[in-house]
């Protein structure tokens, strides 16, 4: 009996400690991680902070259903060691009632993807995350401007993707048309 | 009313009675640092993670953007808050209620068993049942922007882990009595 007073005893700090259970989060690539694999070349980091002003909220309104959670939106620039630029990362996000997904968006100076990477996903939602980018699409949005639909690379898995995956590529996708919304409309402010 | 005496069941249900809340125990463990690593365990932490960002006051914008570009160190970019928005939240309730009433009936049933006061007995079911409740209802109140409502969350974290010490040492005390036929009592 005086065995089991001490292994509650034991227990109750930590479970004295319980409160809500928010869904996990998974960080796949840390933002700083991304930001360097995607501006490779780049010597020199710079991140602009812009606030968002009313004309452009209205029409990152207009060009895409999304309003931005937060007024101010940060651009990290790769820059070479002569000043030269080598592209902007941001990070753009999609919710679900599966959790989150995020990625890092990186653009060429002119304007054009560079590189699209998943930053976060849920526990729930990586498996379906890690099966879409195994199916190599997220390369398919090389080159797209931002006038481009990304969704048109999701396209061509119907068929070859599970339900889940193929939802989880068009979540995606739909996190890159954000971001290229936010990009054409507010970098160049 | 024919509630039963745990102490005076076959081995194996008392068994199963044993493994059952250290099985839970073992889960809250991990429920501990799950808790500690995305939500946090102060009321501004659980704020943080359940209370939406202000929402953007258009009355209050410039009509033009404005930025600002600073020199950056890659070791200081700031890693994304976790946060539980809306949809999220609906997904979290719809699955840790069902689970939170499944858990609180299997522990009210240990409970039966018990042999307490009636008046004590009812305590516990209703706080077995009613901290689960709570939690959810201070994520709600903070999804909607109340962000004073934090400590109901974590005092209901704190209220479900005390039901279940409590109908653990209960559960301990019974199976280690002798049963009520060799103490010459009644068995239910």
């Amino acid at each position: 009996m005086k065995g089991s007073w001490i292994l509650a005893a034991l227990a109750a700090p930590v479970l004295l400690a319980g409160a809500a259970h928010p869904t996990p989060v998974v960080k796949l690539v840390e933002h700083a991680d991304a930001i360097r694999q995607s501006l490779s070349g780049a010597q020199r980091f710079f991140m602009r902070s812009v606030t968002i002003g009313q004309n452009d909220l209205a029409t990152i309104r207009k060009s895409v259903d999304y309003t931005p959670d937060n007024p101010d939106v940060q651009f990290y620039i790769g820059k070479s060691a002569d000043g030269r630029d080598v592209g902007v990362v941001l990070f753009p996000q999609a919710n679900t009632i599966h959790g989150p997904v995020e990625v890092a968006l990186a653009m060429t100076p002119e304007g054009r993807i560079a590189r699209v990477t998943v930053t976060r996903a849920t526990v729930e939602t990586k498996p379906w995350v890690e099966e879409a980018i195994a199916s190599g699409f997220l390369d398919a949005m090389k080159g797209l401007s931002t006038t481009d639909n990304p969704a048109s690379a999701v396209i061509p898995l119907k068929g070859k993707l599970g339900a889940m995956p193929y939802f989880e590529a068009e979540v995606i996708a739909a996190a890159v048309k954000r971001g290229l919304v936010v990009y054409g409309v507010l970098y160049k402010s | 009313m024919g509630l039963y005496r745990l102490r005076d069941c076959d081995f194996s249900v008392r068994l199963g009675a044993v493994l059952f809340l250290l099985m839970l125990g073992y889960a809250y463990v991990f429920a501990f640092f799950m808790v500690k690593t995305w939500s946090g365990l102060t009321p501004s932490a659980v704020a943080a993670t359940y209370v939406p960002a202000p929402s953007m006051s258009e009355s209050t914008m410039p009509m033009e953007s404005q930025s600002s570009t600073q020199p950056l160190d890659l070791s200081t970019v700031p890693e994304m808050k976790h946060t539980v928005d809306t949809q999220l939240l609906v997904q979290d309730s719809h699955i840790h209620i069902m689970i939170y009433a499944l858990v609180a009936a299997l522990q009210v049933l240990i409970v039966f068993g018990l042999e307490w006061s009636a008046g004590f007995r009812n305590t516990i079911i209703v706080w077995a049942f009613g901290f689960g409740a709570l939690d959810f209802a201070g994520q709600w109140l903070m999804n909607f922007g109340i962000n004073g409502f934090a400590w109901l969350t974590i005092a209901s974290g704190w209220g479900m882990a005390l039901t279940y010490l409590i109908i653990l040492l209960g559960t301990l005390r019974a199976v280690t009595r002798p049963a009520s036929s060799r103490e010459g009592g009644n068995v239910a």
